[in-house]
């Protein structure tokens, strides 16, 4: 009897010993989904799938409902409204859709006009789909309305107002970023202490991977060749974001040259400095807006105002040349055929 | 022989089940960290539709608002067959062995593998 | 050492050559099936002679074999002598300090289990850097090393048993209960 109770007692411990070993073990949960009109993929640290799937889920309809206030595609959102009414009225609008605005803004005073909002008029005459190239003309006639100056931004009343007929506002350059904030506070709101969000290439981590590593983001090669070329570096994010403007994103060639979606506010025409560039700061909102404006300026004058607003940046400039901030120095990991 | 089976000791007994349990469980444990094989998850709308291999060759149709996505899945690779949409752009992927195919206006998401390779390299996202 | 100790070495030495000689004649459809027979060696004489012997056992087996085989210094070798090194030194250990706890059974066992882990560890450290692909092995080559560990078990024990009755007065030289 005593050999039989000793053994029972033995079973027991181990299978407790089993069993604990799985439940209140930290790991690393993911999902995706098609939101803002692009991929998004959340990954958060939790010791239980119902936790993760909970956090996840509430970030998922935050940037939902920020993608529909600001959705440049559809007639509902509050930036179509604000467009309908340009030169005509000021519109009322969510606090989100205020502060994108006003960041926007800001982006653009620091970068002397490098990014500009406004450009939404330049934008629309370009189709990378089905390769349609405006003429000079056509992209000339249009400058007059790109102004990030003529936007009025009301704080007290919480308006926005277009003051040129026909001037057409595009978040589509700061906002995935904003939602990558938005979404990193939605997953702190639900207790996730670590987790990293994608929204297509703009990403922000915090936290610690349940190794006590920081998450590691790869830059895109934006030369890639085959698909063991496709990342050029790889960088350590410990509660920073970064995002990353490239001339492959949406793009077409014709005659030899590329022709791609970002745009020099002051002419119109697709910049040519960079291929790539990248920037790391510790919110999406200034990632997302200075990278575009980085890549209009190009190497020098892009790691001048790197500098001055105290941002990390990554340029590969037209001819394939790696550029970075000091910062970077020490935290980046060059693949190694670059 | 059973005389020596008689003779073992408490402690041989209990050294063998606590073996045997372990390397059980051992197996077990291993067995779930290699079955994330390569796989084809279509999502619609945000939640899982299918699970496929990504080595049986088929053809799938799959709804969505806008119609019919055909997906092909042959030689290792997937793509989009056909959609009714506009801009075609799923279509225009062409065949991929890993990474994401989006169908937008479908509220189709298409993933194959590549976590492995990225696991690899130790990337948890790519930026650009 | 006295000379009858010196020629006891020789034989079990000897044996265990040619065990592990027979052993590697066997098909083996799978490669980490190891059946160790040479341990059963081992542990007789640990039990009948002394740690020592068995020390010198195992070092000769280890080395005579991978020069015969011709892996002498190679791979194979580091990892032999690892095993059968950990393996002695641990029921060694384990006689000496939980000296009636463990039958012949539970000796062979442990004996197993440390050559499996200082083969997995010196396998890891030395040639397959991947964590991950060690890992997933070892449950499986533990689990083998445990069946194999009570067959060689209960072989030996019937050794010592027969042996001990041929000469009744290696009965206080026996350093552990078997029965």
């Amino acid at each position: 009897m005593m050999m039989l109770k000793t053994y029972y007692c033995f079973f027991l411990f181990i299978c407790l010993l089993l069993g604990s070993c799985s439940s209140n073990k930290l790991s690393t949960y993911r999902k995706s989904r098609a939101l803002m009109d692009t991929f998004v993929t959340v990954t958060v640290v939790a010791d239980s799938q119902e936790a993760a799937d909970k956090a996840i889920e509430w970030a998922f309809e935050v940037i939902g409902k920020y993608g529909n206030l600001i959705n440049f595609f559809s007639d509902t959102s509050e930036l179509s409204a604000i467009n309908r009414s340009a030169g005509i009225h000021e519109v009322r609008v969510s606090p989100e859709t205020l502060d994108t605005i006003d960041r926007a803004v800001f982006v653009s005073e620091k970068s002397g006009g490098a990014f500009d909002p406004t450009i939404g008029p330049e934008i629309k005459l370009w189709d990378f789909i089905k390769k349609v190239k405006p003429s000079d003309l056509e992209i000339r006639s249009n400058l007059p309305l790109v102004n990030y100056k003529n936007i009025v931004i009301d704080k007290g009343k919480s308006t926005v107002f277009l003051k040129k007929k026909n001037m057409l506002l595009d978040l589509g350059g700061i906002a995935k970023g904003y939602a990558a904030d938005l979404a990193v506070q939605a997953l702190k709101q639900k207790g996730i202490a670590s987790g990293l969000v994608a929204i297509a290439g703009d990403i922000k981590a915090f936290g610690l991977k349940p190794d006590n590593k920081p998450w590691v983001v790869g830059i895109k090669n934006p030369r890639q060749k085959s698909s063991d070329d496709e990342i050029i570096a790889k960088v350590s994010l410990s509660d920073k974001a970064i995002s990353t403007s490239g001339d492959y994103e949406r793009y077409f060639i014709m005659d030899g040259q590329r022709f791609h979606h970002l745009l020099v506010p002051a002419t119109g025409q697709p910049a040519n400095s960079c291929q790539s560039v990248s920037v790391i700061a510790d919110k999406g909102v200034m990632t997302d807006g200075f990278d575009n404006a980085i890549f209009i300026l190009g190497p020098e004058k892009g790691l001048e105002l790197a500098r001055e607003m105290g941002l990390d940046a990554m340029i590969i400039d037209a001819e394939g040349t790696i550029h970075t901030t000091p910062g970077l120095q020490g935290k980046l990991i060059i693949e190694r055929n670059h | 022989m059973k005389e020596t089976i008689r003779n073992t000791t408490l402690a041989d007994r209990l050294l063998f089940l606590f073996l045997v349990s372990l390397s059980v469980a051992g197996i077990f444990l291993a067995r779930d960290a290699l079955s994330q094989g390569s796989d084809v998850i279509i999502e619609v709308d945000g939640k899982p539709a299918y699970t496929l291999p990504l080595n049986v060759s088929r053809l799938l149709s799959v709804d969505g608002p806008y119609g019919p996505t055909v997906v092909e899945i042959e030689g290792g690779k997937v793509r989009v067959k056909e959609t009714h949409c506009r801009n075609q752009i799923c279509v225009r992927e062409g065949w991929v062995s890993r990474g994401v195919i989006v169908c937008l206006p479908n509220k189709l998401v298409i993933m194959v593998g590549g976590g492995n390779k990225r696991q690899e390299q130790g990337i948890d996202a790519i930026t650009g | 050492m006295q000379l009858q100790d010196k020629h006891r070495i020789a034989i079990l030495s000897a044996y265990a050559l040619a065990l592990h000689g027979f052993e590697s004649l066997l098909p083996t459809p799978i490669p980490w099936l190891k059946l160790g027979l040479a341990n059963i060696i081992t542990l007789v004489a640990l039990v009948l002679y002394g740690f020592r012997t068995a020390l010198m056992v195992t070092l000769i087996r280890v080395v005579l074999a991978s020069i015969f085989i011709g892996t002498f210094l190679g791979p194979a070798f580091i990892l032999s002598t690892g095993g059968g090194l950990a393996s002695v030194v641990a029921m060694g250990l384990s006689i000496k300090y939980f000296n009636k706890v463990f039958g012949t059974v539970g000796l062979s066992l442990i004996g197993a289990l440390f050559h499996n882990i200082a083969q997995l560890s010196l396998a890891y450290y030395f040639f397959i850097q991947r964590i991950e692909a060690v890992l997933i092995i070892s449950p499986v080559i533990l689990l083998i090393g445990s069946l194999t560990g009570i067959v060689n078990g209960i072989i030996s024990d019937i050794l010592i048993k027969n042996l001990l009755k041929k000469d009744t007065g290696k009965l206080q030289n026996v350093l552990h209960k078997i029965t």
